[in-house]
C-alpha cells in the first residue's frame, strides 16, 4: 500500500464550550477514496474546515505528506495542493462559468501584477495556458458549452460539477468533496460513483468524501471513518463499518443512550 | 485593425496632454468665460481619478470604504507642501508663486510632488487596509470613516499658539483650521503654487482609467472579484483575500492621494488646502459618483464622476443666471441645498430603478479580451451584448 498522504493526529476543535471535534486521528493513503461519515452534527464538515484552514485546530497535528497544515491560511493550504467543494455550493455568483474556474488558476500564474498591467508576453502566455486548461476541465465536466454564462444561472447539478472543475484547476493532490450527492436521485448517485472513481484515476487524486448518501459512500469508498458528536466511533472497510454496533446505534439511535441523554 | 503598441499609446497620450496644456493657457487668457468651463473640465478629471480609485476598493474588491476623502486630504496637504518647498528650492521668487507656473517648471515640480504622495499614501493605505482583514461591511466602513475624521480633526485642532512639540508644530505649520496657504510672506501667504496644468490633471486621470481597466481585465482583477463574491471560496482556491484586499486599499489610497495633490496644486487652483477637504461629505461625494456610474465598472465610475461634477457646477451657474433674470425665488435659493436635494433624489431614484448604477458592472466598450481564444461556435441564446454579464 502506498504511503499516507493526509494524516490527522488527535485533532481538537472547540467552539466555546462545545467540543466539535475531539481527538480525531486518521490516515488517508495516497490514491485512495476515503469516506468520512456520521450523523448530522458529527463534525464532518468541521474536519474539512480544519484541514483546509478555515478553522484552526486547537490541538493535534494535520500533515499533508510532510507538511504541517495547522497554522497555515486557507490560501496557503490550497497552494499545498488541497482543494475542496462546499456543502452549500459556493460559487462566485456574478462571474461566468469559465471565470469561476480561472480564479483557481491564479496560483499557477507566472506574470507579476506589473507584467499583467503592462500586458507583456508573460501575461498572454499565462492567459492562453490557463484558459486552455480551464476549458479542458469544463469539457471533462460537461460544462464547456455553458462556459460563458453566469455561474448561478446553471442548474444545481451543474453547479456542483462546476465546483469540482474549479477545485481541479488547482491541480490538487487531495480533493475534499463535501456531500457531492446531496439532492441527487438514485440514478444520478449511481453515475456519481463512477465519476468519483474517474476523477481519482484521471487526475491522480486522493479523495475524501463527506456524504450522507450511503449508496454512494458504501459503493465508492475504500475506507470509511465514522464520527459521532466529534469523536471517532469506528473506522474500516465499508463492510466492517456497516456492521459496527456503534455505527448502527449512532445512525438508528440507541434507546438506552437516548434515555441517558435525557436524564 | 493593427494593434498599437502600448508605448506608442502612452506617447500619443502624452503629446495630446501637452497640447491640452498649451491650449488651456491660450484659451484661458483669451476668454474669461471659457476659463470657468475649462476649470470644470479639470475638476472633472480630478474627480474621475478619485472615483476610479475608490471603485477599486468599493467596486472591484467589495470593501466599503467611506474614508476616501482622508486620502484625498493627505495627498493634498503633502502635495501642496512639497510643491511649495520644491518651487522655493528652484529659486522661484515669492511673487512668481502667486502666478501659474509653466509646463516646463511643472515637469520638475510634479515628479517631486507625486513621488512622496504615492509613497506616503501607499503606506497609510496599507495601514487603513489592515482592519479589512478582520472587519467587513458597516464595521469596516466605520474604521475608514474614523481614519479620515482623525486626520481632519488633527489638522483642524492644531494651532501654532498651542503647539508644544515638534510634531504638533509641524502639523500647525499646515495652517490648522485656516488651511494650508503656501509659504508665508510676513503676515500673508503666497498660496499653494499653481503647478499642474491639464497635462497632469487630465493626463493622470486618463492614465488611471486605462490602468484600472487593465487591472479589471487581468487575472488580478478576476481574483479581486472572486474575493468580493466569496472570500472563503476564493481562499479555498488559493486566492489570499488578505493580500488582495490590502492591495486594493493601497491602490485606492494612492489614486486618492494623487487626486488630492492635483486638487491642491492645479493651475488656477484655489491656492489653499483646507481641512474641509477631508470631511465626510467629500467621501460621500465620491461614493455617489461610483454608485451612480456603477460599482465595479471603471467607465461607470469615470462617467459618474463627470456627471456629478458637471451637475454640481451647472446647478450653481444655472441658479446664478436664473437669479439674474429676475425670478426672486432663484436668487434666494442656496446652490448647496439645491444640490443636496438633487443628488439625494437622484440616488434614491437610482436605487429604486437601477440599483447596480448606470453601467452595472459592465464597461462602456465591452470587448472580448484578445488573449482568450474566441468560442468556436457563436452562442445563439442571447443576442444582447453584455446581457450575459448583467
Amino acid at each position: 500500500m502506498a504511503e499516507d498522504l493526509l494524516v490527522l493526529e488527535n485533532v481538537d476543535k472547540r467552539f466555546g464550550g462545545l467540543r466539535a471535534v475531539g481527538g480525531v486521528s486518521f490516515r488517508v493513503p495516497r490514491g485512495s477514496i476515503f469516506g468520512l461519515i456520521g450523523p448530522n452534527g458529527a463534525g464532518k464538515t468541521t474536519v474539512f474546515n480544519l484541514v483546509t484552514g478555515v478553522y484552526r485546530a486547537d490541538g493535534g497535528a494535520i500533515r499533508l505528506s510532510d507538511t504541517q497544515l495547522v497554522g497555515k491560511t486557507p490560501a496557503q493550504i490550497a497552494a499545498c495542493g488541497v482543494a475542496r467543494t462546499f456543502q452549500n455550493i459556493r460559487l462566485f455568483a456574478s462571474m461566468t462559468v469559465v471565470d469561476n474556474v480561472l480564479v483557481a488558476g491564479e496560483l499557477k500564474r507566472k506574470a507579476t501584477l506589473t507584467q499583467e498591467i503592462a500586458r507583456t508576453k508573460h501575461f498572454w502566455s499565462d492567459e492562453k495556458d490557463l484558459d486552455a486548461r480551464a476549458r479542458t476541465l469544463l469539457d471533462a465536466m460537461g460544462l464547456l458549452d455553458v462556459a460563458d454564462v453566469p455561474a448561478t444561472s446553471l442548474p444545481y447539478g451543474s453547479q456542483r460539477r462546476l465546483e469540482i472543475a474549479r477545485a481541479l484547476m488547482l491541480q490538487p493532490k487531495l480533493l475534499l468533496l463535501d456531500e457531492p450527492a446531496a439532492g441527487l436521485n438514485y440514478g444520478e448517485a449511481e453515475s456519481l460513483k463512477e465519476q468519483i472513481r474517474g476523477l481519482r484515476d484521471t487526475y491522480d487524486l486522493t479523495i475524501i468524501l463527506v456524504e450522507h448518501n450511503m449508496q454512494v459512500v458504501m459503493g465508492v469508498c475504500e475506507r470509511i471513518h465514522v464520527l459521532d458528536h466529534g469523536v471517532t466511533i469506528a473506522e474500516g472497510t465499508p463492510t466492517e463499518v456497516k456492521q459496527h454496533p456503534k455505527v448502527i446505534a449512532a445512525y438508528l439511535g440507541d434507546e438506552r443512550e437516548g434515555e441517558e441523554a435525557e436524564a | 485593425m493593427k494593434k498599437i503598441p502600448p508605448w506608442a499609446m502612452v506617447l500619443i497620450g502624452a503629446l495630446v496632454c501637452v497640447g491640452l496644456d498649451l491650449g488651456y493657457d491660450a484659451a484661458v487668457s483669451a476668454d474669461r468665460a471659457l476659463k470657468f468651463w475649462m476649470h470644470i473640465a479639470v475638476i472633472c478629471a480630478i474627480n474621475v481619478l478619485g472615483a476610479t480609485s475608490l471603485n477599486i476598493v468599493n467596486g472591484m474588491a467589495g470593501q466599503f470604504s467611506i474614508g476616501h476623502a482622508g486620502f484625498v486630504g493627505l495627498g493634498a496637504y503633502l502635495g501642496g507642501a512639497v510643491a511649495a518647498r520644491v518651487a522655493l528650492m528652484m529659486g522661484l521668487s515669492l511673487a512668481q508663486l502667486h502666478d501659474n507656473l509653466t509646463l516646463g517648471q511643472s515637469m520638475v515640480i510634479m515628479p517631486a510632488v507625486l513621488l512622496p504622495v504615492i509613497v506616503v499614501c501607499a503606506l497609510v493605505g496599507f495601514v487603513v487596509g489592515l482592519p479589512s482583514l478582520r472587519l467587513r461591511g458597516d464595521y469596516l466602513a466605520i474604521v475608514t470613516l474614523g481614519f479620515s475624521e482623525i486626520l481632519r480633526l488633527t489638522v483642524l485642532g492644531t494651532a501654532e499658539e498651542t503647539a508644544q512639540n515638534p510634531i504638533t508644530r509641524a502639523i500647525a505649520a499646515l495652517g490648522g483650521s485656516l488651511g494650508y496657504r503656501g509659504p508665508r510672506v510676513g503676515t500673508d501667504f503666497t498660496g499653494v503654487p499653481s503647478v499642474a496644468g491639464p497635462f497632469w490633471t487630465v493626463g493622470i486621470a486618463a492614465f488611471a482609467v486605462f490602468l484600472a481597466l487593465r487591472l479589471k481585465r487581468s487575472g488580478y482583477g478576476r481574483a479581486l472579484r472572486a474575493v468580493r463574491e466569496d472570500e472563503i471560496a476564493a481562499a479555498a482556491v488559493g486566492v489570499d483575500p488578505a493580500r488582495y484586499k490590502v492591495t486594493a486599499f493601497v491602490l485606492a489610497a494612492v489614486g486618492a492621494g494623487i487626486a488630492g495633490a492635483l486638487l491642491a496644486v492645479q493651475r488656477d487652483g484655489p491656492g489653499i488646502v483646507s481641512p474641509a477637504l477631508m470631511k465626510f461629505d467629500r467621501s460621500f461625494e465620491v461614493i455617489t459618483m461610483v454608485i451612480l456610474g456603477g460599482s465595479g465598472s471603471v467607465s461607470g465610475a469615470a462617467i459618474g464622476a463627470i456627471l456629478y461634477t458637471v451637475v454640481f457646477y451647472a446647478s450653481e451657474e444655472g441658479l446664478r443666471i436664473a437669479g439674474q433674470s429676475g425670478v426672486e425665488i432663484f436668487a434666494k435659493m442656496d446652490a448647496a441645498a439645491l444640490r443636496m436635494a438633487l443628488f439625494a433624489a437622484t440616488l434614491v431614484l437610482v436605487m429604486l430603478v437601477r440599483p447596480e448604477g448606470i453601467f452595472g458592472e459592465r464597461e462602456l466598450f465591452e470587448k472580448k479580451d484578445g488573449g482568450k481564444p474566441v468560442d468556436k461556435e457563436p452562442k445563439g441564446k442571447s443576442g444582447v451584448p453584455g446581457a450575459l454579464e448583467a
